[in-house]
């Protein structure tokens, strides 16, 4: 599930500019913190080294810079020089899904800021609405007050250029009766990751389902992006007076390449580890029964398992980054491959 | 026996003009033995014979000067030579010939008495004849061209000057003689022996070639082996150049006679048999009037040496039996030097450098070079001399080679075999001086005239008999040559015309030689054959039969000569490159030539194809195909007269027969036609043309997108897409109207999209099968999909590069998709069962099923069915219920912004007078006061329509946006208007006025008179403003029509508007003066008077302030209620004035329709 910012924590703390003062020690600290916590997010549930998350780290940034500097390009190409959340999009428009999160986090977002607008002595409630913990499942609660509950009915949808109401020279009015099949259906995917959190978190005690909350939180940007801003290369790649809405796709974004890098190195690792019991059953007969045992159905999931060592991350990252065959058939040229394929953004 | 092969090579210093070869073959073949008949011909057709035959006139003319005898001589020489001819123009039957050679023998016998006289006379006549054979002779040494002029004068001459004494015995036999006719018959015997070995080898040698022939069809054999039969034949060329270099100090006599002929061991003996057959004849006549000549007999034998044409270049006048001898051996020798295959080695000298010790243990070194340095030199004195020079050869290589595996002992070892299969060939002659043969003739001579009469000619006959060796070693050799030309009479033309292009090629000329002789083994040529001639008519005859009959047996045998000889390769490799050997040699020399230094030689002559050699491609692809079906046998050979046919009746280029096969002759390679090209006859000798019935027209839908569930969806899709911008259009307009006050017409773009269609190519006939490849045509409908696509992915434009780069992109994807597809397709095919029986065919089945290529190409362009799919499920399907969404929300917003009235009309009424005066003006505010403003409720239109409001509808009130949807409309409707309007009626004038009916005459005459004579102005001409027809018929308020009985008068109009001031008491009279439309009135007015008749058209124009009456009168008999809730409402809406525009407008129109209905009931009345 992907991070909601500034959801968890009550509206009371958000306060803009004063919180986001912050050292590099502290910064580093949360980095490697918060790489920490969205793993676990993503099913990594013992403790991965800091080498590990050190590798993630320079992965993700690398991505982050790739992205942000494809999209200065495409922003540049449109004749303009700031970002706009569209480039980004348009960088991962491929990945249906993570774009209908994305558009959700964003519509979502929107809902927030308007409610901090229009109400400001409300913060609680703001806070309660936004702290629902997912808005689609939890979507139709509806807020407590009825100035609240007008923008979150109307919460905006996040239009891309190259959907079907940019077709015409008219805006399309929007009616709010008909829900987009189109939406439902990329949310699928977003669904069954809420179902394997929700079967995650189960059997989980109180204590471990808070610890579970806090990590979902994780987040870069929220309320700190300054450090963020540097660490992603602000400035440097791009103009360093980006959108707020920038920031906070990034913050997503970063999210999105932990998770989906972690999951493809737990697959990695668990072939491994497969294959491991299939050739360790000759040398060390206890061993085996023992890992064998470790589906069993008593067994506590998170006991006895070896963290994600870097390896299995940089074979992951690997197979991420294979090109694909029809990149390799489209720039085929006389029988050769362009010895430099650009990186892929996870 | 490769007799026509070492002569292809002409030593460089030895180059004859084509025309002296041409020459000296037809004078001394053809034309000689055929003798005066064909004679003639030769000299009409050939320079040289020209010539000659003018060299004879001038002798002719000459002779009787010096002696009447001589005339005489030259009279009987031509009877005799009509007699010959009469023999051989006779198709030379063996009977006829017999019985010819009855006659001569009488002949002959009668003649003989006469010889001893004749002996004497020709002296006076020797001189000049002598004087101008001195003459030929230094041109005949100096210049090969004079080679042939120069021994026909003589000829004459010596017909003339020499007597017939010899030559009666056996007149066609001059040749056979020695001494006695036991050495004779020696002789005789001796040279059949000879002949027959020459025939073996021929033959063998033919065999061999046509069975390397026929390999050419089976075997494919490489080139490698061109460069070393190249470089071999240069080694021979070299040796042979550098022996003539040696050589070239000595007399020239060595150097002139071309080896071509000479080479030819049997053609040039051919020559000489050929020559002696016209000589036998003369030297018949000589020996028979021997008596008449006054000359030795030296003197006479050196005239007719001298008579022969063409002799060979060894002949000498001093040596006897030195021509024939070295005829002989120089056959002999270049026939060892062309098996370059093994004489290379033998061809030089041994080099010092090469062997230091060799002369140390040979002593006397000889080689072939050596050998032809020394018989052109003409050091060898017999047969003994020459063979023991080659022996020596050999003897001395195994001498200093004494290890028996040395590789050159094996080529000695050969060479010993071919020497002893050759030797043979040489005559046994001993040179001897003239001097010395004459003396002993002279001797013999003496004793045979006291001797008895039994054999008269015998002295004379032996008196040549010095020469007759050679002679007849020579016609031994003469039969294969000269068969040919005997045995068809016809050919004797034909093949003369090669002659040119013999000399161009000599192995052409060879080719010819060695092919044509080949046909005709049997009988028919025995009466030309010379050989027959040594015995008698009759037994050479039954000689040739017998040498005939042997060949077929020995060509057999002899056949495995050559491979038996080789044992170390494989026989019919081996055999194939020796036949071919000259060939490919020539044909390598040539490519070396032609690519110098590895590059194209822009020197050489320029490659051209020869009609001889398609022709023998062709021919050989006859011969392949034949072979192939089985039938060879048989369509061999009814195929070669055929081809030979198609030779001559083309006139014959050259008959090319290199024994080669045919990739060696890449450039006459005839393309196969395709048999809707062939030159085919019907029955009635018309073309039938077959080309139609490959013609076939282009399917249509080649450049189309077929049709599919997809494209149709696809195409759907973009039609939504345009009806939903032509809504987007519109809303563009509503938006603009209510933002601007005022508007324009040419503001608005109207949105009118075209659909899409794709058109084909126009219908296309081509003649073959497979897709249409043109490129620029197949870009363009690539270059159409992916617009399709782009439109239909929602881009309404694009630029033509951007289109381009995308097709481009498209076109190279799709190109390598079609390449993956193809190698899948293209994989060798697997056996389908696991174990395919020897004996049956192993059944084969493709690698994979075509399924399988189709996912194994996708797969590795990186697409999988499922991306397929979702492609189409989302960007095609799911596009389409989006945009229908789209277009009906669009639908919706341009309905609401039309009609407000219908959304929020008057929800909240405190805001009714904000927002300007559209309500006022629709009437929304009479709902405030519950007042049925229009008459809505009353009429219950409201609960009929649905109406929210009492208003009157947006669209259905006269504005701008109503306006601007009329004009557009009504641009439309003109467009397609169908029927021209017709023409307006005449005004009508004072002129016109009597052409009108009569009972309105006087009405618009009145009117005429009103306006002042000047043409009456219909109504609708007018503008619509001044129009007196803008009123229309009323109802009152009551809603109820009121009878036309008018019985409410004008007081009961219920019009609530007051009455304009002028209209209150107004006189018709005073309208007719008001203004120009008020004539209408006065129109009216009458009308009325003049009856019910003309209502209608008085209603219509019933002026809004005026009709009082007339209003209620005309509407009960007008029954148009169209309108009629409007106009019901016009009288409520008294005292306001401004509402009237809006159902007068309506009324306007309604009248404008009615418009030809008024004026055709104002003709009608008029008439």
């Amino acid at each position: 599930m992907f991070a909601l910012p500034g959801g968890f924590p009550p509206g009371l703390e958000y306060e803009p500019e004063d919180a986001d003062v912050e050292s590099e020690e502290q910064f580093r600290d949360r980095l490697t913190n918060t790489w920490r916590q969205m793993m676990f997010v993503s099913g990594e549930t013992a403790e991965p080294s800091v080498e590990t998350t050190t590798l993630i780290e320079e992965i993700v940034r690398q991505q982050v810079v790739e992205i942000l500097a494809r999209s200065t390009a495409l922003a540049t190409r449109r004749g303009v020089r700031s970002i706009s959340t569209d480039d980004l999009i348009f960088l991962i428009r491929h990945d249906k899904a993570k774009v209908s999160r994305l558009k959700t986090f964003l519509s979502w977002k929107d809902v927030r800021k308007n409610v901090k607008d229009s109400d400001d002595k409300g913060g609680a409630d703001a806070a309660d609405f936004a702290a629902a913990d997912d808005p689609i499942a939890g979507g139709v609660v509806a807020g407590p007050q009825d100035v609240a509950s007008k923008p979150k009915n109307k919460r905006a949808r996040v239009g891309l250029a190259w959907d079907v109401n940019s077709f015409y020279s008219v805006q399309v009015p929007e009616r709010e009766d008909e829900e987009d099949e189109e939406e439902e259906e990329q949310n699928y995917a977003t669904l069954q990751r809420l179902a394997a959190a929700d079967e995650r978190t189960k059997h989980m005690t109180r204590e471990e389902y808070v610890f579970w909350s806090e990590c979902r939180q994780a987040s870069f940007t929220y309320r700190k992006s300054k450090r963020f801003r540097e660490w992603a290369g602000f400035g440097i790649v791009t103009e360093s007076k980006p959108n707020d809405d920038i920031v906070d796709i990034l913050g997503f974004l970063t999210f999105e390449i932990v998770q989906t890098l972690t999951e493809e190195a737990l697959k990695v690792k668990e072939r491994e580890d497969r294959e491991k019991n299939r050739r360790g059953g000759a040398d060390n007969g206890e061993d085996s029964k023992k890992r064998k045992r470790e589906t069993g159905l008593f067994d506590p999931p998170e006991e006895g398992r070896t963290p994600v060592e870097p390896k299995h991350i940089r074979e992951a990252y690997r197979k991420l980054q294979a090109t694909p065959n029809k990149n390799i058939a489209m720039l085929l040229h006389n029988g050769r491959v362009p010895a430099r394929m650009p990186l892929r953004l996870i | 026996m490769s007799l026509g092969h070492h002569h292809a090579w002409l030593p460089p210093g030895h180059l004859r003009p084509p025309d002296d070869l041409h020459d000296a073959r037809s004078a001394n073949g053809y034309s000689r033995s055929f003798s005066g008949a064909r004679t003639p011909q030769l000299r009409a057709s050939a320079d040289a014979d020209g010539l000659h035959s003018g060299t004879l006139i001038s002798d002719a003319d000459l002779a009787p000067d010096d002696d009447p005898r001589i005339a005489m001589f030259r009279d009987l020489y031509k009877r005799s030579e009509a007699q010959i001819n009469d023999l051989f123009a006779n198709q030379k039957s063996a009977e006829e010939a017999a019985r010819s050679a009855v006659a001569d023998a009488e002949e002959t016998q009668t003649k003989s008495q006469r010889a001893d006289e004749s002996a004497p006379p020709p002296a006076p006549a020797k001189k000049p004849a002598r004087k101008l054979d001195d003459d030929d002779y230094d041109d005949y040494d100096d210049d090969d061209d004079d080679d042939d002029e120069a021994p026909s004068p003589p000829k004459p001459k010596s017909l003339g000057t020499s007597h017939d004494p010899s030559g009666l015995p056996s007149p066609s036999r001059p040749s056979s003689g020695s001494v006695s006719v036991v050495i004779e018959a020696r002789k005789e015997t001796k040279k059949e022996t000879l002949e027959d070995i020459r025939k073996k080898l021929e033959q063998d040698k033919k065999a061999t070639e046509e069975a390397a022939k026929r390999s050419f069809h089976t075997l494919f054999y490489t080139l490698e082996n061109d460069r070393d039969a190249m470089l071999d034949q240069q080694r021979l060329e070299e040796s042979e150049r550098q022996v003539e270099a040696e050589m070239s100090g000595q007399a020239n006599a060595g150097n002139n006679p071309n080896p071509n002929s000479n080479g030819y061991g049997s053609l040039s003996s051919a020559n000489l048999g050929a020559s002696s057959l016209t000589l036998k004849n003369l030297i018949a006549r000589i020996d028979m009037k021997r008596t008449m000549v006054q000359a030795s007999d030296a003197e006479l034998r050196s005239l007719m040496s001298e008579v022969r044409k063409n002799r060979s270049k060894w002949a000498s006048e001093d040596k006897i039996g030195q021509e024939e001898l070295y005829e002989a051996a120089e056959k002999v020798l270049s026939e060892l030097k062309a098996m370059t295959e093994h004489s290379t080695a033998f061809l030089t000298r041994v080099n010092k450098r090469d062997a230091p010790d060799y002369y140390t243990i040979i002593k006397h070194p000889m080689d072939l070079g050596t050998m032809t340095k020394k018989l052109k030199a003409l050091q060898y004195k017999s047969k003994q001399e020459f063979v023991d020079d080659i022996n020596l050869i050999w003897s001395n290589c195994f001498k200093y080679n004494t290890n028996p595996e040395h590789f050159l002992r094996k080529h000695a070892l050969y060479m010993k075999k071919e020497t002893e299969k050759l030797v043979p060939l040489i005559p046994e002659i001993v040179i001897r001086d003239r001097a010395e043969v004459e003396a002993e003739e002279r001797r013999l001579q003496l004793a045979e005239m006291d001797g008895a009469d039994e054999s008269d000619d015998e002295p004379i006959m032996s008196s040549r008999g010095r020469k007759a060796p050679g002679k007849s070693s020579k016609k031994g050799a003469a039969p294969v040559r000269n068969t040919p030309s005997g045995s068809e009479p016809p050919a004797g033309q034909a093949s003369q015309p090669p002659a040119p292009v013999r000399s161009d090629s000599d192995t052409a000329m060879e080719g010819t030689q060695n092919g044509f002789p080949t046909p005709p083994p049997g009988g028919t040529q025995t009466p030309s054959d010379p050989a027959g001639v040594g015995v008698g008519v009759q037994g050479s005859q039954g000689d040739a039969m017998e040498i005939d009959g042997l060949i077929p047996s020995n060509n057999n045998i002899l056949t495995a000569l050559p491979a038996s000889g080789v044992e170390s390769e494989d026989p019919e490799y081996k055999v194939w490159k020796q036949v071919t050997k000259k060939d490919r040699a020539v044909i390598a020399a040539e490519r070396h030539r032609l690519f110098k230094g590895d590059k194209l030689n822009s020197e050489e002559p320029a490659l051209l194809r020869t009609k001889a050699g398609m022709r023998r491609w062709l021919r050989n692809q006859m011969q392949i195909n034949a072979e192939g079906d089985k039938a060879r046998e048989s369509t061999a050979q009814g195929m070669d007269p055929g081809a030979a046919g198609e030779t001559l009746a083309e006139g014959i280029e050259v008959d090319e027969d290199r024994v080669i096969p045919d990739y060696y002759d890449v450039m006459s390679g005839v393309p196969d036609l395709p048999p809707y090209l062939s030159w085919k006859e019907d029955s009635d000798g018309n073309i039938v043309d077959a080309s139609e019935e490959f013609l076939r027209v282009l399917p249509s839908g080649s450049f189309t997108q077929p049709d599919s569930k997809l494209s149709r969806k696809m195409d759907a899709n973009m039609r939504q897409m345009q009806e939903t911008r032509k809504v987007c259009s519109k809303i563009g307009i509503v938006k603009q109207m209510q933002l601007q006050s005022q508007m324009y017409q040419n503001q608005f773009q109207k949105y009118q999209p075209e659909p899409f269609v794709e058109h084909d190519v126009p219908a296309h006939v081509m003649n073959d099968g497979g897709p249409v490849i043109s490129p620029w045509v197949c870009k363009a409908a690539l270059q159409r999909s992916v617009a399709k696509i782009f439109y239909h992915t929602g881009f309404e434009e694009y630029q033509p590069s951007a289109l381009d780069a995308v097709t481009d992109i498209a076109s190279d994807f799709f190109q390598k998709i079609g390449e993956t597809l193809k190698s899948y397709m293209e994989t060798p095919k697997l056996p389908a069962t696991e174990t395919p029986e020897p004996n049956t065919a192993p059944q084969w089945k493709r690698a994979y099923t075509e399924p399988e290529m189709v996912l194994h190409t996708l797969s590795s362009v990186g697409v999988d069915v499922e991306s397929l799919e979702s492609y189409i499920k989302d960007d095609v399907e799911r596009l389409g219920t989006k945009l229908s969404t789209a277009h009906d929300r669009l639908r919706s917003l341009l309905s609401e912004l039309l009609r407000p009235a219908l959304a929020d009309g008057g929800e909240d009424g405190s805001s009714a007078f904000q927002d300007g005066s559209e309500q006022f003006i629709g009437g929304d505010f009479a709902e405030d006061i519950d007042e049925d403003f229009f008459g809505f409720k009353e009429l219950g239109l409201d609960r009929e329509f649905g109406l929210a409001t009492l208003s009157v509808p947006l669209h259905l009130l006269q504005n701008r946006m109503y306006n601007a949807a009329q004009a557009q409309n009504t641009s439309a409707a003109q467009a397609v208007t169908l029927f021209p309007p017709p023409p307006a009626y005449p005004r009508i004038t004072s002129e016109t006025l009597p052409s009108q009916i009569g009972l309105v005459q006087g009405f618009l005459g009145a009117k005429l008179e009103t306006s002042n004579s000047e043409s009456l102005v219909e109504d609708l001409e007018l503008p619509p403003k001044q129009r007196p027809t803008a009123a229309r018929p009323r109802l009152p308020a009551s809603g109820k029509i009121q009878p036309p009985a008018a019985a409410s008068g004008l007081t009961t109009s219920p019009q609530k508007r007051p009455l304009p001031p002028s209209a209150a008491g107004q006189q018709p009279a005073s309208k007719l003066g008001m203004s120009e439309p008020s004539k209408k009135k006065v129109k009216k007015n009458s009308g009325a008077s003049i009856g019910a008749s003309d209502s209608v058209v008085e209603g219509e124009e019933v002026l809004p302030g005026v009709d009082g009456t007339k209003a209620s009168a005309t509407t009960a008999v007008k029954p148009n209620t169209a309108d009629e809730p409007s106009v019901d409402a016009t009288p409520d809406l008294s005292g306001k004035g401004d509402m009237d525009t809006g159902p007068d407008g309506v009324g306007a129109e309604s009248v404008d329709n009615a418009a030809p209905l008024t004026n055709g009931t104002v003709a009608g009345d008029a008439s």
